[in-house]
């Protein structure tokens, strides 16, 4: 697969809750070993989105290809299985399993008992969670849960990863650990849609920017091209805080304030 | 699998052994051991409901369709046809799985209250079918099993500790098999849709055939269960072998009370409800009706609220079994050493 390859397509994509359009016809290519982010505001249908794209939910029209292959109206364990899955917003784990056991459970997607065990220590190490593998879900802190959550999902071993606001709760130094990994797990091929309202990690860590607002695709681009255009600014930041936060983010600056209300 | 000897297992080894060897020390024709047959065949009831209703707490109030299904299909198999019980037995687990199959297709779309709803209404469509079907189920009246003297290869036998040592066998059968699907690939599957079923699908766990799967598992025991019932007691009719709160309820009830999804619950709760379910009615059935129900009433209630997750829950946690380290894989990425394993710990 060469990188122009798109290796997740979504074609006009639609789910109508009721009257409802969560999403309103949204298209766009995910390209092999990018990593994407989809930015917009609070309701502005990302959660639906990455449901709809994992078969979590139903969409009402359009369609979702992944290497080209058809995945919607599949069940979300078979687009597991084709290779695309998500990590959960407020980390649904298995609450009462171990660490090792919540990745192990999803690593017998593609292994037996004995080598799925084997890859679940392999990408808890890979997470630097190695030392917490025994431990009991319920045990851990919010953003050990939020790592745990994505070793789960890598755990099956997908081509593409939806993550839903993994870097919530996260201290600067640990936000860097996690987009390293993110990184080199890019390097390796693995391709990435990345649902965050960190702007300092969404703009140091994306190639390229989705923004959704109210169901619809506003706007797409580099960080800086997306940062400045207004369409944007009026509608995920807001007019009163527009031009203090532009600047902010344009530059990469540390917006400490934009977690901590995520 | 290998098996490691945990105490868990060393206990469990030791109850087999001082029930195998009860028959010797009771009257072999007596009370006490029919109660504790009965007290074993509840804990193999329960224990088979245990892997749909405990693994992937799917809580049927309707498993007496499937024992009940067994009874009648080995019963009249030897009935009408003069086929061995013994044959009759497995065609009744199939009979039980194919319904347990065909009943999933509705039923699994249903959560919690509904699901249990769906199946207490199918084991009453059971026991309808049975009280109205007259010609070929007997109707009303009941099936009785002729006594024929000892005819082993008939599953029939004049000493009750015959019929003991089988019911402890088919006990340890569905242990072992509870044992192997809690501890196995599935076992993980079916834990992970009991505490998530969303978040176990978007990992890749096909959610509807690991329930399918259990509940045909469970669905068969059950109705092995219902053909040596039958055999054991001589008769059974509709309304007790498709009974809501004699079999249904009380398969549940043993399971929840010794521990929901443990291997040692179902035999612990029926160790513990059986005998005391019939000390209260020798006891009290004498001095007014309904007394009886009324004490074991009291002491079910008493005992959910003492310890809602059941007589295991005071199972010291270190003894249980934990998957295993694995082995620690040599470090891949070159990243600066991570904090977050060490932190808020």
């Amino acid at each position: 697969m060469n990188a122009q390859t798109p290796v997740l397509e979504a074609q006009a994509i639609a789910v109508t809750f009721g009257g409802l359009k969560a999403v309103d016809g949204i298209s766009f290519t995910l390209t092999a070993g990018e990593i994407v982010g989809l930015i917009g505001p609070n309701g502005a249908g990302k959660t639906t989105l990455f449901n709809s794209l994992v078969g979590l939910q139903r969409l009402t029209s359009g369609q979702v290809l992944l290497g080209g292959e058809r995945v919607s109206g599949l069940k979300p364990h078979r687009v597991a299985g084709k290779g695309m899955t998500k990590t959960f917003q407020n980390a649904a784990l298995f609450p009462d399993m171990s660490v090792l056991e919540n990745v192990l459970t999803a690593a017998l997607l593609r292994h037996d008992l004995a080598s799925a065990r084997m890859k679940a220590g392999a990408v808890l190490h890979r997470l630097g969670l190695g030392a917490i593998a025994q431990t009991d879900v319920a045990d851990l802190t919010f953003p050990q849960k939020a790592l745990v959550e994505m070793a789960r999902a890598l755990a099956t071993e997908p081509k593409v990863l939806l993550l839903d606001e993994v870097m919530a709760a996260l201290t600067p130094s640990e936000m860097d650990e996690v987009m390293a990994v993110i990184r080199s797990l890019r390097d390796e091929g693995l391709t990435f849609l990345v649902v965050e309202h960190h702007m300092r990690a969404i703009m140091a860590l994306c190639d390229r920017l989705l923004v959704v607002n109210f169901g619809r695709l506003i706007a797409q681009g580099t960080p800086a091209e997306v940062a400045n255009d207004p369409v944007v600014i009026e509608a995920y930041l807001g007019q009163g805080a527009a031009h203090g936060a532009t600047t902010d983010a344009a530059t990469g600056g540390t917006n400490a304030a934009g977690g901590a209300h995520a | 699998m290998r098996a490691k000897l945990t105490p868990g297992l060393v206990l469990l080894l030791l109850f087999f052994a001082a029930a195998a060897l009860l028959p010797f020390y009771v009257d072999p024709r007596g009370h006490v051991l029919r109660i504790a047959a009965m007290a074993l065949l509840f804990a193999a009831m329960s224990q088979s409901w245990n892997i749909v209703g405990g693994l992937a707490n799917q809580v049927s109030l309707g498993h007496a369709a499937f024992f009940g299904i067994g009874a009648y299909t080995s019963s009249l198999l030897y009935l009408r046809l003069g086929i061995s019980p013994w044959l009759g037995l497995v065609a009744g687990a199939a009979l039980a799985g194919v319904a347990a199959a065909l009943l999933s297709l509705p039923t699994f779309r249903l959560k919690g209250h509904y699901f249990a709803l769906a199946t207490l209404a199918f084991a009453e469509v059971m026991r309808v079918i049975a009280n109205s079907w007259a010609s070929l189920t007997g109707g009303p009246v009941g099936l009785s099993i002729p006594f024929v003297g000892s005819q082993p290869l008939n599953f029939a036998f004049r000493a009750v500790s015959s019929y003991y040592w089988i019911i402890l066998g088919l006990l340890a059968l569905v242990c072992l098999v509870f044992g192997l699907l809690a501890r196995g690939a599935i076992g993980y599957r079916l834990r992970a849709v009991r505490e998530n079923e969303a978040a176990a699908e978007v990992a890749g766990v096909d959610t509807f055939r690991v329930k399918l799967t259990a509940s045909v598992i469970s669905a068969a025991l059950t109705a092995v269960c219902g053909s040596v019932f039958a055999q054991f007691t001589f008769f059974f009719d509709p309304d007790s072998i498709f009974s809501l709160a004699g079999v249904s309820v009380r398969m549940a009830m043993i399971a929840i009370v010794g521990g929901l999804g443990t291997l040692g619950g179902p035999i612990i709760g029926a160790l513990f409800l059986i005998p005391l379910e019939e000390t209260a009615n020798a006891f009290l059935s004498s001095k007014a009706a309904g007394l009886s129900q009324l004490v074991f009433g009291v002491i079910l209630i008493a005992a959910i609220l003492i310890q809602p997750r059941g007589i295991m829950a005071y199972w010291p946690k270190r003894w249980s079994r934990r998957a295993p380290r694995p082995p620690a894989p040599p470090p891949v990425a070159p990243q600066a050493e991570p904090a977050l394993a060490k932190g808020g710990q």
